[in-house]
């Protein structure tokens, strides 16, 4: 009989800790407080942007808090879907602008077209970004911020070779490339330009470059594109050239290990990448390390770099939409993007754009499918996949490239 | 352990029987019932849910709006009818085999020499493997990923330096089956701790005149273990490769962040990354459910001798 | 002879441990370095410090420590009570339960991830730590519930007999004599217990928003998340660090482990 109270003791203090703090999780929710889901590039790269927009926020709204929360792009989406299902979502949130489409279709956001004219520079927004917060021509997505891709070089190395300006064809570059070999060879592993084999933001410019593209659209299907007579030219170019300047993995991707690692390593003559690179290239190489557009296999002309960025976008379950508009708002006015701007990020609006070089490349840009399954295509590294089988000779550039064209149909195609 | 019933009178049993008649049925549900009102609260809805979102056309869109379709058995057969659902269950048992014999295998053998050891190098070497079963699976894949990356990792390093070959910039990540490899390495050495300090407690069972009469008679040494020392270890050794069945076959942390998001495609999916990736990453929740209780089922049919013994144990008191 | 063999299995056991807090104390550019170094030529606690001024260091340390903490104690006071119920009694549905707590285990985590969270949310317990508790008792309490019961199996019938002479209920008679004997039992699990919630991510991640409320293992995943210039030396000083409570726990209490394990799962 004891052990029965015992048991009722047990039982009664667990459901009271289960009530106590359920109760107090409840009235979270009714307190006055705008949650945000921002990637963790604010919080390495521009604390200082989002503390501004929080201090204007709360200064128009007294009484509000925001709650900045920081999320990896490996796992936010994950999380996002667990609070949709759950009906807590954030108030505002990150999104990539290849994440859009999926979840525009889907209804996960609210629709701002009615508060656009209050963001600043919302008449100049970047084509290519605000076309990603687009969907039924209504808006779902502000531009946030932009990026392109440069060439990061050392400026040392080019000398050694005897190099005396950066390349302005995809030729000259390659036969640069011999020299810049030579002159890097007392590192073992030396890449006179680090690629990492499967980076297909980077590959895919070729293809684009080439008159080519990943997929288009017949008879309201998708159609893969990449077996096109084109876009084979523009895959065996990149074939070409990264065995000709590239010592990496060809399974590797552009995050793992970062490009800039192995440039502050010495093991580098050049990276590709979002402009950003610079930042992190290493004590050892700061002072000799500068960026060119990279070059078209047309000499005088740049090659379309792949116009990543973020939008942010308010989830339709969110109970604070015009005050979640009014952040956003704060967050991407004038004084902000020109922040972002000098973190070396391209800012949302062509009325602010400058002339860094990342900036400059944005000028020729490629963009992805606007499809709603496009996300499954990255997601299921079926570009990646065609990469690898090219580069390490598994399948001819024309194998690999019908293999992928047909995936991407399917995944495309999905209802 | 011969059952001490065996040797109690039998006037203590009728009392404990008594005992019983009178009133005291209803303590054990009452001990019992924490751990099922915890248990039910909290999987109840989720496994129902999961049963009735197997049977459902579910994705992005139905999870928004809360309501999904009804479809019958239609996922299931969309699901048993994929190839990659095969392949990936024959890659998975094969993995599983691999990793479960060589964890029991090593694990066994570490325990055998622990016991010949001196007393000394006995505590290094458990030291050395409480320090090993502690450490969190992320952080052993972080340390994995550094130790076998193409650019610079110790491994390529060490094995050029002892002259096995040319392995500089040798990529362990290359194809399937050397991506699945590195995994082995890290789930065996992960899990060979538990099996090797259990197995060791097991074998101190195992009573030494017997070992000794056995050698003295000019066995070799695998048929004294074999004979002798396997019988005594057999119920330990069968419930350890039973539980390593059960998680290995569901591996998926290790995996998924050893060979990394940007390489998983249908050629190295284990079951638990094609679960994750058909349910969660493409947003086909109803066919994530399908695949749960698909796999449910099959980890169910490989434990049927561990489920077997729970349940026949203590049946003899 | 044997102890060579013993010493060179330990070196290759514990390399890939040696390797990660070596490399925490390694100046920045040996970190990185093409041609390994073995040990760090100037060690520096450059990286631990990084580590630990790194945002919400020891909060996420606390949170983790009172998850843990609570699930490991609760978890051990209800499951050995239900081993209890399954070890010694005879009643309808015993059979049923043994199986429903070994089936538990079965089912695949991945699996579960949103319904469990849908089911959380309603209970408004997403993004508390009493969620994640009682999560986590899904998973610690099954097989615990099952290692007990094999521990509880072992105490010989004839001391609990004797101790029902004195004329103390059965239930008296467990708490008398049952606790010293389960306590080897006790250890082993809670350990496993201890460990398993420690270490564990995937819920926590998911659950745990905002970031005042998240675990030690969250916060080291930042590291990684970070697109910008991944930080290798602090890395490897925050995961020493994360290991550290683990191993001390461990340590603590190994001796009593390997008595307790084998008695428990020899009788099971």
């Amino acid at each position: 009989m004891r052990l029965r109270v015992v048991v009722a003791a047990v039982l009664a203090v667990a459901l009271g800790v289960v009530a106590a703090t359920a109760s107090a999780s409840g009235n979270r929710q009714s307190a006055n407080k705008l949650t945000v889901w921002l990637q963790v590039d604010a919080q390495s790269g521009w604390p200082d942007v989002v503390a501004a927009a929080n201090q204007q926020f709360q200064a128009d709204h007294p009484g509000w808090t925001v709650d900045v929360q920081y999320q990896n792009w490996g796992d936010h989406l994950q999380k996002f879907d667990a609070t949709l299902a759950g009906g807590n979502t954030p108030d505002v949130i990150e999104m990539g602008n290849t994440e859009m489409v999926k979840y525009m279709a889907a209804g996960a956001f609210a629709d701002i077209s009615s508060f656009k004219s209050t963001f600043a520079n919302s008449d100049n927004w970047l084509a290519g970004l605000a076309k990603s917060g687009m969907y039924g021509g209504k808006v779902y997505g502000v531009p946030y911020y932009a990026g392109s891709r440069v060439v990061t070089y050392r400026t040392d190395v080019w000398k050694k070779a005897g190099i005396s300006k950066p390349p302005t064809s995809l030729a000259q570059f390659t036969s640069d490339a011999t020299k810049l070999a030579v002159a890097g060879k007392s590192v073992k592993g030396f890449s006179p330009v680090y690629l990492p084999g499967t980076d297909w933001y980077f590959a895919m410019s070729f293809v684009y470059d080439f008159g080519g593209s990943i997929a288009t659209t017949h008879a309201h299907k998708w159609v893969g594109n990449l077996n096109s007579p084109k876009s084979i030219a523009g895959l065996t170019a990149f074939k070409n050239f990264w065995l000709a300047v590239s010592k990496a993995s060809k399974t590797s991707n552009e995050a793992n290990p970062a490009p800039y690692d192995i440039f502050s390593q010495g093991g580098a003559g050049a990276i590709v990448g979002p402009g950003w690179f610079s930042c992190c290239t290493g004590a050892k190489y700061k002072a000799v390390t500068a960026q060119f557009v990279m070059p078209s296999h047309t000499a005088g002309k740049a090659m379309p770099g792949f116009l990543g960025g973020s939008d942010l976008a308010v989830p339709a379950p969110s109970g604070n939409k015009a005050l979640a508009a009014d952040w956003i708002k704060d967050f991407t006015s004038t004084s902000a993007e020109k922040s972002l701007q000098a973190k070396g990020n391209i800012p949302n609006a062509t009325s602010l754009l400058g002339t860094s070089v990342n900036e400059r490349a944005a000028a020729r840009s490629w963009f992805v499918p606007a499809a709603k399954h496009w996300v499954d295509v990255e997601n299921g590294n079926i570009l990646r996949t065609m990469l690898s089988t090219i580069l390490g000779g598994k399948f001819t550039v024309a194998q690999a490239a019908t293999i992928a064209s047909n995936n991407i149909t399917t995944t495309l195609n999905q209802p | 352990m011969a059952s001490a019933a065996e040797t109690t009178p039998r006037w203590s049993r009728r009392r404990g029987a008594v005992w019983r008649r009178a009133g005291r049925g209803a303590v054990p549900y009452g001990l019992l019932l924490p751990v099922v009102a915890i248990l039910g609260a909290i999987l109840g809805y989720p496994i129902y849910s999961l049963v009735r979102l197997s049977l459902q056309h579910y994705t992005l869109f139905e999870l928004i709006r809360h309501k999904g379709q009804y479809i019958g058995l239609h996922n299931f057969g969309l699901v048993l009818h994929d190839p990659i659902f095969w392949h990936t269950v024959l890659r998975t048992v094969i993995f599983t085999i691999t990793n479960v014999g060589l964890t029991i295998g090593i694990g066994t053998l570490i325990a055998l020499l622990l016991v010949r050891v001196s007393g000394w190098v006995r505590i290094l070497i458990t030291s050395g493997l409480v320090l090993v079963w502690a450490m969190p699976p992320v952080v052993a894949v972080q340390v994995w990923n550094w130790m076998t990356n193409y650019q610079n990792g110790v491994l390529n390093y060490i094995l050029t330096e002892l002259h096995v070959g040319n392995f500089f910039h040798h990529d362990w990540y290359a194809t399937p089956f050397s991506q699945l490899s590195m995994v082995t390495t890290l789930i065996v050495w992960e899990g060979l701790p538990f099996i090797a300090i259990t197995v060791y407690a097991a074998l101190s069972q195992v009573p030494g005149e017997l070992v000794e009469a056995a050698e003295i008679d000019g066995a070799p040494a695998w048929r004294v273990f074999f004979d002798v020392t396997m019988p005594i270890i057999r119920p330990v050794l069968l419930i350890l490769t039973s539980l390593s069945i059960l998680w290995d076959f569901g591996v998926f942390t290790q995996a998924y962040l050893l060979i990394g998001q940007p390489a998983i495609q249908p050629g190295n999916y284990l079951m638990a990354i094609y679960l994750f990736e058909e349910g969660y990453f493409k947003n086909d929740y109803g066919r994530g459910a399908a695949i749960s209780i698909l796999m449910l089922a099959m980890v169910a049919t490989l434990s049927v001798v561990l489920v077997r013994k729970m349940v026949q144990a203590g049946d003899v008191d | 002879m044997w102890n060579t063999v013993g010493i060179g299995l330990f070196a290759v056991m514990v390399f890939p441990i040696f390797w990660m807090v070596s490399t925490a104390f390694k100046p920045e550019d040996q970190v990185n370095s093409v041609t390994p170094t073995w040990f760090p030529g100037r060690p520096t606690l450059s990286h631990f410090g990084a580590a630990l001024h790194k945002p919400f260091f020891w909060t996420d340390v606390k949170n983790s420590l009172i998850i843990v903490s609570v699930t490991v104690a609760v978890a051990m006071v209800l499951a050995l009570l239900a081993a209890v119920a399954l070890a010694k009694y005879r009643f309808s549905g015993r059979k049923f339960f043994i199986v429903l707590v070994i089936g538990i285990q079965m089912l695949p985590g991945v699996g579960l991830i949103i319904p469990l969270y849908v089911a959380l949310a309603r209970l408004h317990l997403t993004d508390s730590l009493t969620g994640v508790i009682v999560t986590y008792m899904t998973f610690v309490l099954p097989f615990s519930v099952w290692t007990l019961r094999g521990f509880v199996m072992g105490i010989p019938k004839d001391l609990e007999e004797a101790a029902m002479v004195d004329g103390s209920s059965r239930l008296g008679a467990f708490v008398r004599i049952l606790l010293p004997l389960v306590a080897p039992g006790l250890v082993a699990t809670s350990v496993f217990a201890f460990i398993t919630s420690w270490n564990e991510y995937i819920l926590a991640r998911i659950l745990l928003n905002a970031q005042g409320k998240q675990t030690i293992t969250i916060w080291l995943s930042y590291f990684l998340g970070t697109s910008r210039n991944t930080d290798w030396g602090a890395l490897m000083a925050a995961s020493s660090l994360t290991a550290i409570p683990v191993v001390v726990f461990f340590l603590l209490v190994q001796r009593r482990i390997a008595f307790g394990l084998t008695a428990g799962a020899v009788k099971a």
